[in-house]
């Protein structure tokens, strides 16, 4: 808790403390991380099983297996909801430890963008192949 | 003219963390609560991982055939059994917090059961995991 | 960036040692951490082997017994020596707790006794708690209401009396607040357990008419949502209260009353 700083301004405590009021938002962040999490048991667990049964596999069994409807769709929805649950996770990690708005803001931008293309390049395979590429 | 007194000390911060820097003792809530989020961390990795496995479905059969190779050496299989225990431990503890967030279980002695009961599953459900994969092989 | 490590005035180095007890029946040695504002040097840890024969059971006792009988300059706030007051909350072997209520037979080895964590300190085991307070009254923890002051209390059935159980005993030592992380990262802007069991009570009490305004208040990325479940909280208190629990029925509340 940097108060050094506070006192050098000269900031009285009250202000400090009420600082820019409340954000009035926080819940839906927060209920989107535990509505993300319950849909990820299910899925997870499909996950796992599915990629257990693939051991080893060739390019062809494992393409056979994601052109099935069951396994696309399920699929889909794990990208989905796996890659939005990390990004709201991630997006709580910076904001707990990058203080400065700056380098915080920058580093929000780069998590979110790299984890709305890595979801893009995912979900674009399970398509084309689903679709039959 | 008084001279003007000499402006006070800058405060030390009082010690935190946990040994051996801090003072804080290592205990089960917040050694379980940081594993979560590292765990959490490395599957968003492993997410990377996932996209450049299904991305390799869209090459030759021989593109494909170099990621399964790297996953079946002996780093690749390092990574995938780490993988698979941050994927069970955040999921047995995402579901305990599920729970916590229902506002039950937040008694100590449930905090600490639900915590072994948490570590258990993860071990034996990464056990059975990968018993199962080197059987269906 | 959050700090992760003390900046370069706050390192501790290795204090003074004073001499042992002479005779001592039952010798412990109390590791007590040392700074003032009228030299330029760094904190310090002191050690103090002193005969547990001279003084009382709790650790609260062997201050009082280091201060009277060793060291006078050595400070610390205390005032009940019965928890119920919280002014002697500190750091002691690795936990925040009450030094009076702390019996010194719980610490195996030394006993390592430090400020509550992550504050700025005043004088030795005595913390700034201007914020905390300050953090405090930003949450207006009276009652608010509306309605016109009857002409007699306000009633209360015992059923709504007892929501305010585990809840109205919190002696505000800040013990739980201390010890989470969150706070140590967001301290500036979370509200910490403490301040927020304190609103909890204020919004569970069946007097009260300000609840919806209590949680505009509190909704926000910050304030309350730091909070991680990360449960340091209520392993810490010393009156044995679920800070967790607390918050989990706000933010039960927040997505109630969507």
């Amino acid at each position: 808790m940097p108060s050094h700083h506070s006192q050098k301004r000269l900031v009285g405590p009250l202000s400090r403390a009420r600082g820019l009021g409340s954000a009035k938002h926080g819940l839906q962040h927060w209920w989107a991380q535990r509505v993300s999490a319950v849909a990820l048991v299910p899925l997870t667990l499909w996950f796992v099983y599915s990629v257990v049964h693939l051991t080893g596999a060739d390019q062809a069994r494992v393409h056979d297996w994601l052109a099935r409807p069951a396994s696309a769709i399920l699929m889909s929805l794990f990208i989905v909801a796996m890659f939005h649950h990390l990004a709201l996770g991630l997006q709580t990690v910076i904001e707990d430890y990058v203080h400065r708005e700056g380098v915080k803001l920058t580093a929000l931008l780069l998590v979110k963008g790299l984890i709305v293309l890595t979801a893009a390049a995912a979900l674009f395979t399970v398509l084309h192949v689903a679709v039959g590429g | 003219m008084a001279e003007a007194a000499p402006p006070p000390r800058t405060r030390p911060i009082s010690p935190f963390l946990f040994p051996p820097t801090g003072t804080y003792r290592w205990q089960m809530t917040s050694t379980m609560s940081i594993l979560h989020r590292i765990t959490g961390v490395a599957l968003g990795v492993g997410a990377l991982l996932l996209t450049w496995w299904l991305l390799a479905l869209l090459g030759e059969p021989s593109d494909f055939a170099a990621v399964q190779d790297f996953l079946g050496s002996i780093f690749g299989h390092f990574l995938l059994l780490g993988w698979t225990w941050a994927l069970f431990y955040h999921l047995s503890n995402g579901i305990r917090h599920l729970v916590w967030d229902t506002g039950h279980a937040l008694t100590l002695p449930n905090v600490y059961r639900g915590g072994w009961l948490v570590i258990g599953m993860s071990v034996v459900l990464t056990l059975a995991t990968w018993l199962a994969g080197y059987w269906l092989r | 960036m959050a700090e992760f490590t003390l900046p370069a005035n706050s390192k501790v180095k290795a204090g003074k040692k004073h001499p042992a007890a002479k005779n001592a029946k039952k010798p412990k040695t109390f590791k007590i951490y040392r700074w003032t504002p009228d030299d330029d040097a760094n904190p310090a840890l002191d050690e103090y082997p002193i005969d547990l024969g001279n003084c009382g059971p709790m650790v609260l006792d062997a201050l009082i017994h280091i201060k009277n009988d060793i060291d006078s300059t050595l400070t610390f706030r205390r005032s009940c020596r019965e928890g119920i007051c919280g002014s002697c909350a500190m750091n002691i072997d690795g936990t925040n707790t009450l030094a009076c209520t702390k019996p010194i037979d719980e610490v195996k080895g030394d006993v390592k006794i430090y400020p509550l964590p992550h504050m700025p300190v005043v004088k030795d085991l005595v913390p700034d708690l201007t914020h905390v307070y300050a953090q405090y009254a930003a949450i207006e923890p009276w009652m608010q209401t509306q309605s016109a002051p009857p002409s007699r209390e306000r009633l209360q059935s015992p059923a709504e009396r007892e929501k305010l159980d585990g809840l109205y005993e919190c002696i505000l030592c800040f013990c739980c607040t201390t010890s989470c992380p969150s706070y140590w990262w967001n301290g500036e802007r979370y509200l910490g357990p403490a301040i927020l069991l304190q609103a909890y009570r204020w919004i569970a009490d069946s007097r009260d008419e300000a609840a919806g305004e209590r949680l505009d208040a509190l909704e926000d990325p910050f304030r309350l949502y730091r909070c991680h479940t990360i449960m340091n909280c209520t392993r810490t208190c010393p009156k044995g209260l679920n800070p967790a629990k607390a918050i989990a029925e706000i933010k039960k509340l927040m997505v109630e009353r969507v």
